[in-house]
């Protein structure tokens, strides 16, 4: 029997030790009798049948010899070898995507894989590394090619299902680049194989997919939308509930809730396999900030997280854009249409101080900038002048659209391939703001960023000198635009999809944001550069409303939060003055604006039927991604060469692992702790029985004796 | 049930001592309990202990009482007053009429004073002398002759020979005057010595825990003397149920010397067969010697000794 630490076995040494205390010991207490005289002749009859009664009285003295020895044993560690199943190397891969907390195996997926993960890491080769990937919305390297398997088994235990839509594509990616470190390596890959994407890139190494999950009865809601009504009075909430089974669903109900009470329960008629009901509950109350669809009743489905849904009832409030312009019908019109905000005009020669520039949400300079510009958001268009906005270099003719980037938001919906400008000015990007759409030779023709702590914007063409403002693309960018300049509706209220970052605005004057999740944590949110408009809020992973709440330094005083019905524009011929604007002319901003420090709401939702679909998928098509065993890693498929083949000792050249014993097959030792243990804890019983024997024997004598 | 009254409690020895009790007596040994069961004794015994101490009583003489034994033939000489007159009538010939003899007996307490009595809870030799004060009185009582003599070291001391039941603190004072011996003790020179000091046949009664490795011998001797021997064995509670335990060394009282013994019960078990054994040799030995042995415990009540354990063992009629 081989032992891991052959020299804890000096610890028989103390076998001796134990015989010498023994020898030493009996110091015996005196006691006086009548008479030694029966004493005697018992003790030399003992002594008579001398080597079973003296066996018998150091019975104690071989009991604590034995422990010793086993202990030292013990401590030895001693093991037995087998053939390891796995490779050197192994990278497991755990699949945290919602699907995984289905409970149609107990408790959930992800329980039962992460089980199925340590009975596979049982084969592992002695100083066999571990790494292992959470695959969720994104690839999560959780621990990085440790062997101990301890770290592993703590790490993967604190592993959670995230209730995002997975990507295994990615975590197989990275976990082919970990496993490159070796030249024995084996991807491990624990999921339920219910994947929104399919992965399809080639992999070199093996894969093993240890498949969990059984059933695929789930019904998901997969919209949640509010909607004002067409009487303006209440509103209407669209609800559309998925069956993905292949069964249909009996006795299904939604349920709405507006801030937590119960609006509306309506059965839904029996849900088909594979197909969408809608549900339109109209006269939803306009109180309700916060309106929460459940999935209940009926037989419950194999997954809970997609019967919840929440949605923000967005705000009432309207924003107010004053435009300052010689009049530009395109840009009127397109402002109008865009919902929830009021349009006020004015020439740029009666731009002032009274036109109470403080009022504004939102002011658009076309062709003209103001010698000082105002606190609110600012959209420059066609600058004429180099101002604080932006360096005017020159004019550009006919200049064409550089590469736009797909994640850019204010560029969402807008195509702006068949676009085409007549003239522009020509404008260097400032260091405060980001491109969005590039012109030529690096001069933007259309940027946005933050600005002393407005919100800025330059438009380096007049629409009008573009065919822009005969496409469709037109009121979708400026919708875009002034969205993302007014910003102030807060947060996003379509559903935040989850894990997605969330850009959160952070009033003038609040130091921080304070977020809570919806289990009641909360985050600290603090500005990266001091005066900036807003912060960007990554902890999105769980499902329902988040609220953030500014904090400030110091109490805002409220009277500065917004005009006083006495100062307000009512009295100022700012907006009436404008002839040009057809729409708001007449009206009056005499709502006060939204208190800034007003606590804003999001929410988080799954919405991903691919997701919720929680049917098994093929293992073997994620397994037909690897290499096969005994094939060889086809050249070049890998990217990164290993050490080996460099010749450079990396890392992961390790004593015992993979990369050196290629030639021996790798063993697993099983190490015999546990009957050691047991025998341990056999012997001390038999000691304590052995000490006591006398108590036990009364004990038994008084039993027998009260049955008797 | 445990008659409190046999324990010398310290209350007991704080006492002042009775008025009527002589210097000479022990107030520690027989304090006011003891002296209360002496006088309910008393008041008993008018009935159940008639007869007092039985054993030699009867002798085989002949000769005055009003106890009729037998006829003979008169002989010239005879006493005319004990001729049968109603048979010289009737028969016209001369009977002498023969009475039992009443003997004066004298009954010896032979108290083994040797140190191992001291030990005990109460005391051995405790027990031993208010035994042997009870059953003294008995004898006392009964118009018998009473002996106590202590056994230590190679002597016995015997006291003067008591008689008549007004001498009662005078045998009090005697068994006061036992005290138990220091050294060592010689049981079966001692007995010897006491057995040379006996005259005539009688009663002895042996109060012992006969931890002599000789004491066999002793029994044999003193039954071989011819007075009848009653051997009340004592042993205290601790002797007989030992509650030790754990590796000991037991030494010896009168010896000091010492014993190594690792107690478990299993050894217990042992000691308690040994002891059994040994106590059914005492017993077997005295059957066949026609002694009486009496194997007592010394924290048996001294009412139940006198009213029961002696009398189912036939030493009190």
């Amino acid at each position: 029997m081989p032992f891991l630490a052959p020299l804890a076995l000096l610890g028989l040494l103390l076998v001796p030790a134990v015989l010498a205390m023994y020898l030493l010991k009996l110091r015996r207490d005196p006691h006086v009798v009548p008479s030694t005289l029966l004493w005697q002749r018992l003790v030399a009859d003992v002594e008579a049948n001398a080597p079973w009664q003296r066996l018998r009285r150091s019975l104690l003295l071989l009991l604590q010899l034995l422990l010793v020895v086993l202990l030292a044993l013990l401590a030895a560690r001693p093991f037995l070898e087998r053939p390891a199943g796995l490779a050197g190397d192994v990278v497991v891969v755990l699949d945290t995507s919602a699907s995984m907390a289905a409970t149609d195996v107990g408790p959930n997926r992800l329980q039962v894989a992460k089980e199925r993960i340590y009975e596979a890491l049982r084969d592992l080769p002695s100083n066999g590394r571990v790494s292992v990937i959470a695959a969720g919305r994104t690839a999560r390297v959780v621990v990085n090619g440790t062997t101990d398997l301890g770290r592993v088994r703590a790490a993967i235990d604190g592993v959670a299902v995230s209730a995002a839509t997975g990507d295994l594509a990615d975590a197989l990616n990275l976990a082919n680049a970990l496993a490159a470190r070796s030249g024995s390596a084996e991807i491990l890959v624990a999921t339920d194989a219910a994947l929104a994407s399919k992965p399809t890139a080639r992999l070199d190494h093996p894969v093993r997919v240890l498949q969990v999950g059984r059933a695929r009865n789930n019904q998901a809601i997969i919209a949640l939308a509010v909607r004002p009504s067409s009487s303006g009075v209440t509103r209407s909430v669209f609800v559309s509930v998925a069956n993905l089974d292949i069964e249909a669903a009996e006795g299904r109900r939604i349920e709405l809730y507006g801030d937590g009470i119960l609006l509306e329960a309506r059965d839904l008629q029996t849900l088909d396999p594979q197909t969408r009901t809608e549900v339109i509950v109209d006269d939803v109350p306009l109180g309700a900030s916060v309106i929460e669809a459940r999935l209940t009743g009926g037989s419950p489905d194999a997954l809970e997280l997609d019967d919840r849904a929440w949605a923000i009832v967005p705000p009432d409030r309207l924003r107010r854009i004053l435009l300052v312009s010689d009049g530009d019908p395109y840009l009127e019109t397109a402002l109008t249409y865009l919902p929830s905000t009021e349009l006020y005009g004015v020439k740029p020669a009666d731009f002032g101080p009274a036109t109470h520039p403080e009022l504004f949400d939102l002011i658009i300079f076309e062709g003209f900038v103001p010698q000082e510009l105002p606190a609110a958001a600012v959209l420059a268009i066609a600058p004429p002048e180099s101002s604080p906005l932006g360096e005017v270099v020159g004019t550009l003719t006919d200049p064409g659209i550089g590469s736009l980037s797909p994640d850019e938001p204010i560029l969402r919906y807008v195509d702006l391939s068949t676009t085409h400008i007549g003239r522009a000015s020509k404008l260097v990007l400032p260091a405060w703001a980001r491109t969005v759409i590039p012109g030529p030779q690096s001069s933007p023709l259309l940027y946005v960023g933050e600005l002393e702590g407005r919100r800025a914007g330059v438009l380096s063409f007049l629409p009008r000198d573009s065919d822009l403002p005969l496409q469709v693309a037109f009121p979708i960018l400026m919708a875009n635009l002034t969205g993302e300049l007014l910003g102030g509706s807060a947060a996003p209220t379509a559903a935040v999809v989850p894990g997605d970052p969330v850009t959160l605005p952070l009033p003038a004057g609040a130091t921080k944001l304070v977020v809570t999740r919806p289990d009641g944590s909360s985050v600290d949110l603090a500005p990266a550069t001091p005066g900036a408009g807003s912060v960007v809020f990554s902890l999105t992973e769980e499902l329902g409303v988040y609220t953030a709440t500014p904090v400030f330094a110091s109490p805002v005083p409220t009277a500065s939060a917004g005009p006083t019905a006495s100062t307000g524009p009512t009295a100022s011929a700012g907006p009436t003055a404008s002839p040009s604007p057809a729409t708001g002319a007449s009206a009056t901003p005499t709502q006060a604006p939204l208190d800034p420090a007003a606590p804003v709401r999001f929410a988080v939702d799954l919405f991903d039927p691919a997701e919720s679909n929680i049917a098994l998928g093929s293992a073997a098509e994620i397994e037909a991604l690897g290499r096969r065993p005994g094939q060889s890693p086809s050249p070049g498929a890998s990217p990164t060469p290993t050490p080996e083949a460099t010749g450079v000792p990396g890392p992961s050249a390790s004593p015992g692992s993979g990369g050196a014993g290629v030639d021996t097959p790798p063993v697993t030792r099983d190490e015999l702790w546990i009957p050691v243990v047991l025998l341990v804890l056999a012997v001390l019983l038999v000691e304590w029985l052995v000490y006591h024997r006398d108590a036990v024997t009364r004990l038994w004598r008084s039993a027998r004796g009260a049955r008797a | 049930m445990r008659d409190q009254t046999l324990e010398t409690t310290p209350a007991a020895t704080g006492r002042e001592r009775p008025a009527f009790l002589p210097t000479d007596v022990d107030p520690t040994v027989f304090d006011e309990g003891f002296l209360r069961q002496l006088e309910r004794l008393q008041v008993l015994m008018k009935a159940p202990v008639r007869g007092g101490l039985k054993g030699g009583r009867r002798s085989v003489k002949r000769g005055q009482s009003v106890e009729f034994a037998d006829f003979r033939d008169y002989a010239l000489g005879d006493d005319l007053r004990l001729l049968d007159w109603n048979v010289l009538a009737r028969l016209e010939k001369l009977f002498i009429k023969l009475y039992v003899e009443e003997e004066d007996v004298t009954i010896h307490f032979l108290l083994d004073a040797s140190a191992s009595m001291g030990i005990g809870t109460p005391s051995k030799l405790l027990f031993a002398k208010r035994a042997a004060a009870a059953l003294g009185y008995i004898g006392l009582a009964s118009e018998d002759r009473i002996a106590v003599t202590g056994l230590a070291g190679r002597a016995g001391r015997r006291q003067v020979a008591l008689r008549g039941s007004g001498r009662v603190f005078r045998l009090l004072a005697a068994l006061s005057g036992i005290q138990a011996a220091d050294g060592q003790t010689d049981l079966v020179a001692a007995v010897r010595h006491a057995g040379a000091q006996l005259k005539g046949r009688g009663v002895i009664v042996l109060l012992s825990d006969l931890l002599d490795p000789a004491a066999d011998k002793v029994i044999r001797e003193l039954a071989a003397t011819g007075s009848e021997l009653i051997v009340l064995h004592l042993l205290s509670p601790e002797e007989l149920d030992p509650q030790i335990e754990g590796d000991l060394r037991l030494v010896d009282s009168e010896t000091g010397d010492g014993v190594d013994v690792t107690i478990d019960l299993a050894t217990l078990d042992d000691y308690k067969r040994r002891l059994e054994a040994w106590r059914e040799g005492f017993a077997d030995l005295a059957a066949k010697r026609r002694a009486t042995y009496v194997a007592l415990s010394t924290d048996m009540p001294l009412a139940e000794l006198v009213f029961a354990e002696l009398r189912r063992r036939r030493v009190l009629g």
